[in-house]
């Protein structure tokens, strides 16, 4: 093999470098390679491998230049502009070149242009006509015959290999932007192409389908398959998760064709994930509500989602519906006093929309009975950090994860739930050289990459980060000085953590003390660390504990208030910070100012001009017992889907039919809107303006890029409306005019104003015009002043394993979907991609069972009962099951337990017991005592059983037809069942 | 090898039985081999003896090998069965078992030691030192000779700066192939900022066909570490990597073993040697891709990336392997490492050339009488690798070219012999020296195919991320498979070169831009095979397999269907063998008599035993054939037009007979001499071609309407026009004898062969003295002896200034003169003649081979004071024969005296007028001179009007056939043919040959392979 030597390259410490290009003098960036300094000169050189976002790679071999003193033709895209470089770009030889590779690369490409995706927008086809190929060179060549399959698996594109020119842009995003590796180039010479592993088709791949690839891809070899041209993009917000990325919605007609993401956004870089590219059909789904619907008389309030909403409902006018709700609220408010209504805000929608909704509560209602979904998520969060810093919020920004040293994933399934910013953790992982310690009692994609898995046990997170505070306070490796002028609290956090030794915390969390003392010097070591941590730290009965104790770590080794450190809760949903901000929490008005607070309740009231009640309204966990115990007749319910998301559904359910009246305004017809008495159609995300606050508090504008369906309107015109209707103008041209109300009353948010969002947003705290907001908190000071450690002792969860529950359930959400699945189960794409639930099993739970990877499960707690196909994996822990709550067929959530965080009324989610056996033997043990035996104990030895001898016998002889004489005719998956079963038992 | 002895313990009368155990042996067994050898000494109680095993020789060819030291006894090709006889004969009674030496393939001399098998005595082994004197799985071997001495030296007395400046002063460089200096290459990476960095070792030898990494490794694994460690040492890695394919298992192990022992000894690990040098070694095998060769793709392989490179800057050396400073030396690098360091620079540096220093190992494969890994001094000849070493070209074929540097290298012809071997040499020829690979070429090569067998291997190797290495190269496969398969266009040669030169220009890493070179070298010197695969669908060399179906009427000038012919005659169907034959000559039996049978020299008959006697068969047709193979004459209608054909040779009378029998047209055929048939009457000897059977053929002709007139000069062309003819055929041949050029020839003792053989055959009294010289290698000269011995001359000697293997003449012919007691004296020339006492006196002087000429062949040069003189009477000059064209013609001439002529029509520049045979080319054969007449039929048909195809059907065309067995031909060679014995020969001018009987006939008909029926 040969192989060129090096030379020495002297390199000159410059910002910039002046160099000249076909006779002009440029100057780039120092750094800069040749190509970007003619490119940004204005100086077009082809290239088919080259993307800004890319490393240089080199091999389309058509940014060829001369350089002067240089040896031959030099790849552009892989050299370095130096100083007084003399750069020719069009030489004859360079031209010459360029034409051969373009001759080469067309004689192998096949396809008609016309009928390609591409036409037009082709970078080969821009290339050829650049170049200006022509036919009779062209022709000398010999033209490939080669036809390869195309990959149509995947729901949302197809891969064309016939028409790649393995420019590895795919590749090389799939690697470098999603870092999931999915494809790769392989095989060799003319058989090298874009492979998955094992060259199957992409859909049995990992690829994750965040369409990097398609597009970064510069021909027509990966293609959406739905393809239109926009006529026209609309910048707006992902209207997913709490990351907010900024995306371009090309529309054409009333319907949105396309989406992109904003390559100039601070927060994605372009970047989406497989929701946020494919994940917006929802907005046309046939589902969508049209019209007001009122409940017929007499209809029940248990029809199924799914069941005729006409049977039920009937349509009525605007009017009508919202006369029937304000006079139903006002008499009940009359009868029953304001707080016998409650109001559920949502973490859906708008700023302005949560603010209105609060206002409406609070203004109109008078009552603080106003609660949204983020009691589910970050209440603990908002709870703690209030009282450890004296923000609720996440400390720093996105764009810090890259520039820490050590991440610290706690409770979190970054990569799934957030997967923009679980990109930029795997990035800094692989290319920055970041370590990464994830706690999870689960793997995860994060953890695959760790330099150390904690996984412990569900809900012993506070022993865990007690005993590597242990070690860091033991080892003395913590940030003496930052404690002493920073912090109070640290004697009692001292002499708490003392306690939990490695021995002790192995002991409760099951991992091993080696672990934690090797995560514990990982993390005091580090220079700059952040913690990123979601709902496996705040939905716990200590929640608040454990999100005082990541406060505690992070206080304890210095790591606030700077660039690369801080303190990440992962907020859910896209604007669940601005519901928060907004005020929809029963306890604080916009901008936490708290409504037992008289100067703001003053402040508030003379703005609203009416009077306002002092006393913090019920969570919304507290709300279903209020109903229950028939102290609150009413709820209107805007955006939120209770009959999904909260614990114990069951319960729920009885509450939520029990209510006199019920308003649910939605998008679509939700589990919990069919219980309602009015249905209020809501337009969705694409359908107005507004702003949404992402996890890093950046107050993001969202743009209406095509008209509601039907009559549905804005939520912030409605609610409008409906106060109107009882009584109290509001009155709101625009949502920008809310948001001037915002920024008048809340100092948070007082330099927002839409004039100002156009760009990327700004973050807040921006108190005035001139702030231009604020990336990190903390700096210098805490908010509070002194940031304060809490000591927090280990409380186990409220529920533990039991002989008749021997599992632990943990829930969580998948990559595809989000939520209670209301939009997302209604995305044709994301519904291909992961049409229903399962239950993860570990395999030697799935041995114990005698279950094999997609049995019907039965799964049931004490409150509940669900059935789900079982998916057995080593991703859990023995012991340990697993099942998003997305699943309208098996809602989880009818067997969590509602057990409350006792400061921040968050449900405990992440612990219940269970047990799960074969769904047909559950069922056959519903009258079958023999049957029920074996499904309340299904290792129990059946000999300690009492059996008639003909029983026995026919057990003995594992004959099937003899045990279906005495127990009934089996189904055929108990049969093998048994059989499996029978042949275990030693007699 | 090391002043130190063996490493076999040589001292106290013990001896040593060594069996090799690289990996070409122990595929023969030399495993089993070495046990029962053990149990052999065993069992005949020699206390004294040991059995022990090393790593290969390098020549794999004559394995398994065994070596008996002290003595130094080289047995080769050592079965089982051999133990025995060796343990007992040689070891006990003390007598070598001889039938085990070498035999040297030149001299066919057996030779019984090792150091003078003429293999190893060119060599200069320094790389390959101890590669089958050592045991390489035992580290105390190593040590015995020296091992590790280096490494004691680099840890106990020198600094990392001294060791660069040492090895920097060897002017060693990289032997990977591009040859960048080791020394500079170490600083670089000493100097690179950082604690952490790297030393690989590039053990990923993917040429095909070399294998001297891999016999380093297997032979002498603990060189490569001392190299590595005192490499490490020197630029500051304390981590290591062997990159070796995985195809290596014996290496791999081997590598293991070396490791776990030098760390054992302290020479690997922490601490070392009590230095506080600390280093670690892994091996990474690879998966075999030929571009993990190449160091930035070898690296992403070790970090579990595809093995793809990566663009440079930076490079290795500043952000290697995990992006720290690493240094990439290859295995032969690195094995010369510790003998620089243990004989010092200065010694290192007194072998090789001015900028390639020390020496060089290579592959030497390809068809070479002695195939094997050869270590020589830099700058040594190709041709005393080739010739010397390599003890030349086997079967008396003609060495083509060399191919060096593997796949990425380039194929240089004959002209290169005398080239250095070194790196800038090699790659001002277009070659490389890459990592060593060199096949040798003979003439039975396809350079096209060649070309195309190197390319697709780069092709399939490509990894696929430069577009133009990727696609460029499966483009320039694509057109060199349509050249191969007689679909290329003229044009395609110079697109293959655009190709080429835009792959080399565009491709990132080594491979893409040395890809092409193969390609580019061998349109570079060997055009006219591209362009003769093209224009003429003709493979010179019979190997493509799309244009050749029978390697023998491929090579036939004029296309005989030879396999056809030889069918009919094993079923005794002459007529018709015949007549299959007239369908492409009018010369069947002329050229069952004359014909020099190229085809013979392809037939693929010959790689299994001996070629099938074509030649012979034709004349046994044509002898025994009742008709004359025309059956019922066919003549076309007349055309109107008139052809004057100049000359009555085989070039006029073949186009005469076309054109008069296909054509219509009506020919007059004119002959300056008294007879006709041109040089087949005048030149060639009646004891080769008897009157009768020319006579014969050439009635034939006249059959067909073609009119002769002999004792017809014509002196211009002017007047053939007037006399109404459409359209002239020079074919006057060439009957001139070339003169000697030395002083003294024009007097009348000094006769020119052309004049003589031309007397001789048209009955002319012809008067020779006793004593005869003839100067001349050619076929002339040898008629001219023999005729000489004929007319009675005592003593004829043959004088040639080259040597019996440049000599053009016909090796049979050779043969034979000999036998009729002709001498020969080579490497004379003739330089001065003068009269004295009666007799003529010539002197001459000695010659010696000196430096190729162009037409690939060694120049003879004059041996300074060597002149001699002898006495003889009469002296023939044979050195040539050139055309005799009347100026009056007014035709172009071009500078060795032919004529000019465009050669795809064989127009002259005047309208009109055609010349084909030995005026055109210079003297050659009746076959070609019959290919030169069809193609002048053929032309001069067109230009008359007609269709210009001449091709007829005279025998009935062959029912399908099922394609022959491919089954093991039992080995049996032709039958030897009756001729008269030597002392009946000279008596007159009989034929000498008997031809074959119909039994041996039928018996060698069914010899014939049938390739042409062989499925593609």
């Amino acid at each position: 093999m040969v192989t060129k030597e090096p030379t020495v390259l002297e390199e000159k410490k410059l910002d910039t470098v002046t160099l000249t290009i076909d006779g002009k003098k440029v100057e780039a960036a120092n750094g800069a390679t040749v190509l970007e300094a003619a490119l940004d000169a204005g100086i077009y050189i082809p290239t088919l491998c080259y993307a800004p976002d890319l490393k240089p790679y080199g091999a389309c071999r058509l940014c060829i230049v001369e350089i002067e003193g240089m040896r031959g033709l030099v790849t552009s895209c892989t050299t370095r502009a130096t100083d007084g470089m003399v750069v020719h770009t069009e030489t004859p030889r360079v031209s010459q070149s360029r034409r051969t590779t373009m001759e080469l690369i067309m004689a192998n490409h096949q396809g008609d242009c016309l009928t390609c995706a591409k036409n037009q927008q082709c970078e080969l086809q821009k290339i050829a006509r650049y170049l200006g190929i022509e036919q009779e060179h062209f022709d000398r060549l010999r033209k490939s015959t080669r036809v390869l399959p195309i990959d149509t698996s995947h729901p949302a594109f197809n891969r064309d290999p016939n028409k790649c020119i393995l420019c590895a842009k795919c590749v090389r995003a799939c690697h470098e932007i999603a870092c999931v590796g999915a494809i790769d180039l392989a095989f060799r010479g003319y058989d090298a192409k874009v492979s998955t592993f094992g060259d199957k088709p992409i859909l049995e791949s990992i690829c994750e389908s965040c369409g990097e690839c398609i597009e970064h891809c510069p021909t027509g070899a990966l293609v959406p398959k739905k393809v239109k041209q926009a006529a026209s993009e609309v910048k707006t917000v992902c209207p997913y998760c709490g990351v907010g990325c900024s995306i371009y919605l090309g529309t054409r007609g009333n319907k949105i064709v396309s989406v992109r993401g904003d390559k100039e956004s601070p927060v994605n870089k372009g970047g989406l994930c497989v929701k946020g590219r494919f994940g917006f059909d929802f907005v046309e789904h046939p589902d969508r509500l049209t019209m007001p619907l009122v409940r017929k008389d007499g209809r029940a309030k248990d029809v199924k989602v799914n069941g005729n909403l006409r049977d039920v409902f009937r349509e009525a006018s605007w009017d009508e519906a919202l006369d029937l709700v304000a006079e139903k609220l006002s008499a009940i408010k009359e009868e029953h006093g304001p707080d016998s209504i409650g109001v559920l805000s949502s973490a859906k929608f708008t700023n302005e929309e949560n603010y209105l909704v609060q206002k409406f509560a609070r203004a109109v209602l008078g009552t603080n009975n106003v609660d949204h979904c983020a009691r589910l998520c970050h209440a603990s969060t908002v709870v703690a950090a209030l009282a450890a810093f004296g923000d609720g919020a996440m400390s720093n920004s996105i764009a810090d994860f890259a520039k820490a040293d050590l991440l610290l994933v706690i409770g979190s399934n970054t990569t799934e739930c957030h997967p923009i910013i679980g990109r930029t953790v795997r990035q800094s992982v692989k290319f920055n050289g970041a370590k990464l310690i994830v706690a999870d009692p689960r793997s995860t994609e994060l953890s695959k990459l760790a330099d150390v898995h904690l996984r412990h046990r569900p809900g012993t997170d506070v022993a865990l980060l007690n005993a590597i505070m242990h070690v860091i306070i033991d080892e003395e490796l913590h940030e003496k000085r930052f404690i002493e002028e920073r912090t109070e609290g640290f004697q009692e956090l001292a002499a708490t953590v003392r306690r939990y030794t490695p021995e002790m915390a192995e002991e409760i969390t099951g991992v091993s003390k080696s672990d934690i003392v090797q995560a514990a010097r990982l993390f005091a070591g580090a220079g700059k660390a952040a913690i990123l941590y979601g709902m496996g730290i705040t939905q716990h009965t200590t929640g608040t504990d454990n999100v005082k104790s990541v406060a505690n770590l992070l206080m304890l080794t210095g790591n606030m208030g700077r660039e690369g450190t801080g303190f990440s809760p992962l907020r859910g949903q896209n604007n669940v910070q601005g519901a928060c901000d907004m005020g929809a929490l029963p306890n604080v008005f916009p901008g936490y100012q708290r409504v037992d607070n008289p100067d703001a309740r003053l402040k508030f009231e003379s703005a609203w001009g009416c009077s306002l009640y002092d006393k913090p309204g019920l969570p919304v966990t507290e709300m279903m017992g209020a109903v229950s115990q028939g102290k609150m007749k009413a709820m209107y319910v805007v955006g939120e889907n209770p009959m999904m998301s909260e614990p114990y559904l069951a319960h729920v359910k009885k509450a939520m039919s029990k209510l006199e009246f019920l308003v649910v305004q939605d998008v679509f017809p939700t589990e919990t809107a069919v219980l309602a008495d009015v249905i209020l159609p809501a337009a969705a995300f694409a359908e107005k303006n507004g702003t949404f606050t992402n996890t890093e508090r950046r107050i993001q504008k969202l743009n209406k890029a095509v008209e509601p369906p039907g009559e549905a309107r804005p939520d912030w015109r409605i609610v409008s409306d409906l106060a109107n209707k009882m009584g109290h103008p509001f009155d709101y041209e625009s949502a920008q005019d809310v948001m001037e109300e915002i920024a008048s009353l809340t100092p948070i948010y007082g330099g927002i104003h839409y004039d100002r969002l156009d760009n990327y947003g700004l973050q807040w705290p921006c108190v005035d015009r001139l702030d231009p907001g604020t990336p990190i908190l903390h700096e210098g000071k805490f908010t509070r002043g002194l940031g304060k450690f809490h000591a927090v002792e280990y409380q186990p969860p409220a529920e533990s394993v039991s002989e008749d529950y021997p599992l632990i359930l943990t829930t969580g959400r998948v990559l595809e979907h989000w939520h209670t699945g209301s939009m997302s189960r209604r995305s044709e794409v994301l519904n291909t991609l992961n049409p229903g639930g399962s239950v993860d099993i570990h395999p030697n739970d799935a041995l114990k069972m005698g279950i094999v990877d997609g049995d019907l499960l039965s799964i049931a707690s004490e409150r509940g009962k669900i059935e789900t196909p079982v998916r057995i994996t080593d991703e859990t822990a023995p012991g340990l099951a697993f099942m998003a709550f997305h699943w309208r067929e098996s809602p989880v959530n009818a067997l969590t337990n509602d057990a409350l965080d006792p400061a921040a009324k968050i449900p405990e989610f992440k612990v219940t017991a269970v047990k799960a056996v074969l769904a047909v033997l559950d069922r056959a043990a519903q009258d079958n005592e023999f049957f029920a035996r074996l499904a309340a104990n299904p290792v129990e030895a059946l000999k300690e059983y009492d059996l008639t001898a003909e029983e026995k016998a026919a057990i003995l002889s594992g004959d099937v037809r003899r045990i279906e004489k005495w127990a009934g005719k089996l189904d055929e998956r108990l049969k093998t069942w048994l059989v499996a079963r029978l042949q275990q038992e030693s007699w | 090898m090391s002043a130190k002895g063996n490493g076999n313990g040589t001292s106290d009368g013990q001896r040593t039985v060594l069996i090799c155990q690289g990996t070409g042996c122990t595929s023969s067994n030399s495993e089993q081999i070495r046990v029962a050898l053990e149990a052999e000494v065993e069992r005949a109680g020699l206390a004294d003896v040991k059995v022990d095993f090393t790593g290969c020789h390098g020549f794999c060819q004559q394995g398994p090998i065994v070596v008996v030291e002290p003595e130094g006894t080289f047995y080769t090709h050592v079965q089982l069965e051999d133990a025995e006889e060796i343990v007992r004969s040689h070891l006990v009674e003390g007598k070598p078992v001889e039938r085990l030496f070498y035999r040297d393939p030149v001299t066919d001399e057996a030779i019984a030691r090792y150091s003078d098998v003429v293999f190893y005595k060119k060599q200069k082994r320094l790389i390959l030192r101890n590669c089958g004197h050592i045991n390489p799985e035992n580290i105390d071997s190593y040590i015995s000779v020296g091992g590790y001495e280096a490494l004691n030296k680099v840890l106990s007395s020198m600094s990392p700066e001294q060791v660069i400046d040492e090895v920097k002063k060897s002017g060693l460089r990289g032997r990977g192939g591009a040859g960048f200096s080791t020394g500079q290459k170490w600083e670089f990476c000493y100097r690179a900022p950082g604690n952490e960095k790297y030393m690989i070792c590039n053990a990923d030898e993917g040429d095909p066909g070399a294998f001297m990494d891999r016999s380093i490794m297997e032979g002498d694994p603990n060189t490569v570490l001392e190299g590595m460690i005192i490499a490490a040492y020197a630029i500051g890695a304390s981590e290591g990597y062997i990159y070796c394919r995985a195809e290596y298992p014996l290496a791999i192990k081997r590598l293991y073993i070396a490791i776990e022992q030098a760390e054992e000894r302290g020479f690997l690990g922490k601490d070392i040697l009590g230095s506080g040098f600390n280093f670690a070694v892994h091996v990474k095998e690879g998966a075999g891709a030929f571009v993990c060769g190449e160091e930035t793709a070898l690296m992403a392989s070790i970090e579990g990336k595809r093995g793809m490179p990566r663009p440079r800057p930076p490079f290795p050396a500043q952000s290697g392997l995990w992006e720290k400073p690493t240094n990439i030396n290859n295995v032969k690098t690195l094995a010369s490492i510790p003998v620089i360091i243990g004989q010092g620079a200065e010694w290192y540096s007194s072998i090789g050339t001015d900028k390639s220093k020390g020496t060089a190992v290579f592959a030497l494969t390809g068809k070479v009488a002695n195939s094997g890994l050869v270590e020589v001094p830099m700058g040594m000849p190709l041709r005393e690798i080739i010739f010397d070493i390599g003890g030349g070209i086997p079967d008396g074929k003609r060495f083509k070219a060399v191919q060096t540097g593997g796949p990425s290298g380039g194929c240089l012809p004959a002209s290169f012999l005398d080239s250095p071997v070194e790196y800038e040499s090699l790659a001002a020829a277009g070659s490389i020296m890459g990592s060593g690979g060199m096949v040798v070429l003979d003439e039975d090569t396809c350079m096209v195919d060649v070309a195309k067998y190197f390319l697709s291997f780069t092709q399939l190797e490509s990894c696929g991320k430069c577009i133009p290495c990727r696609w460029g190269t499966k483009q320039m496969l694509d057109i060199l498979e349509d050249i191969a398969n007689g679909k290329g266009q003229i044009e395609d040669i110079d697109l293959l070169i655009e190709l080429g030169e835009a792959v080399k220009a565009g491709s990132l890493c080594g491979l893409g831009q040395t890809a092409p070179n193969p390609v580019l070298s061998t349109i570079r010197y060997f055009r006219d095979e591209y362009e003769s695969h093209i224009k003429w669908l003709h493979c010179p060399a019979a190997v493509c397999k799309g244009l050749v179906k029978a390697p023998c009427s491929h090579t036939c000038p004029a296309g005989v269907d030879v396999p056809r012919y030889i069918r009919l005659i094993a079923e005794k169907r002459y007529d018709e063998a015949v007549a299959v034959i007239r369908e492409r000559i009018p010369f069947p039996s002329v050229c069952g008599y004359v014909c020099f049978h190229p085809c013979e020299t392809k037939c693929r008959r010959g790689q299994i035993d001996e070629p099938i006697a074509i030649r012979a068969l034709k004349r046994f047709a044509a002898d025994h054939a009742r008709t004359d193979g025309l059956g019922e004459l066919r003549v076309a209608p007349p055309s109107g037009k008139r052809a004057a054909i100049i000359g009555s040779g085989p070039a006029g009378l073949t186009a005469a007979y076309y054109l008069a029998k296909i054509g219509g047209h009506e020919v007059t055929v004119f002959e300056a001499l008294p007879e006709e048939g041109g040089m087949l009457r005048a030149g060639i000897p009646r004891y080769r071609l008897p009157e009768e059977v020319l006579d014969a053929e050439i009635d034939v002709i006249r059959k067909v309407g073609v009119e002769i007139r002999t004792n017809t000069r014509v002196e211009s062309l002017d007047m053939l026009r007037e006399q109404g003819y459409d359209a002239i055929f020079l074919a006057v041949g060439a009957h001139a004898g070339v003169k000697m050029g030395v002083a003294g020839e024009e007097i009348s003792e000094v006769v020119d062969c052309v004049s003589l053989l031309r007397d001789v055959s048209l009955g002319k009294k012809v008067k020779l003295g006793e004593k005869v010289a003839v100067v001349g290698g050619g076929n002339a000269a040898i008629d001219a002896s023999r005729t000489a011995r004929r007319l009675g001359a005592k003593e004829v000697t043959i004088l040639y200034r080259r040597s019996r293997d440049e000599m053009p003449a016909a090796k049979e012919e050779v043969e034979e003169a000999m036998e009729e007691g002709v001498d020969m004296q080579f490497l004379v020339a003739p330089k001065r003649i003068w009269r004295q006492n009666g007799h003529v006196r010539m002197e001459c002087i000695r010659m010696e081979l000196g430096k190729t000429d162009s037409s690939g062949r060694r120049r003879p040069e004059p041996v300074a004071d060597s002149e001699f003189d002898r006495a003889f009477d009469t002296i023939i000059a044979a050195v040539g024969q050139a055309p005799q064209i009347p100026g009056e013609m007014g035709l172009a001439i071009d500078k060795r005296g032919t004529l000019h002529v465009d050669l795809d029509t064989l127009a002259t520049d005047v309208e009109g007028v055609f010349a084909g045979g030995d005026v055109v080319s210079g003297p050659a054969s009746v076959i070609e001179a019959i290919a030169a007449g069809r193609q002048a039929a053929i032309s001069i048909d067109k230009y008359l009007g007609g269709s210009g195809v001449i091709d007829e059907v005279l025998a009935q065309p062959e029912e399908p056939q099922a394609p022959p067995e491919m089954e093991e031909e039992e080995e049996r060679g032709r039958p030897e043919m009756q001729s008269l014995p030597p002392g009946e020969r000279t008596k007159d001018f009989s034929v000498v040959e008997c031809g074959f009987t119909e039994a041996e006939a039928i018996e060698e008909a069914r010899r014939c392979l049938k390739c042409d029926l062989e499925e593609e």
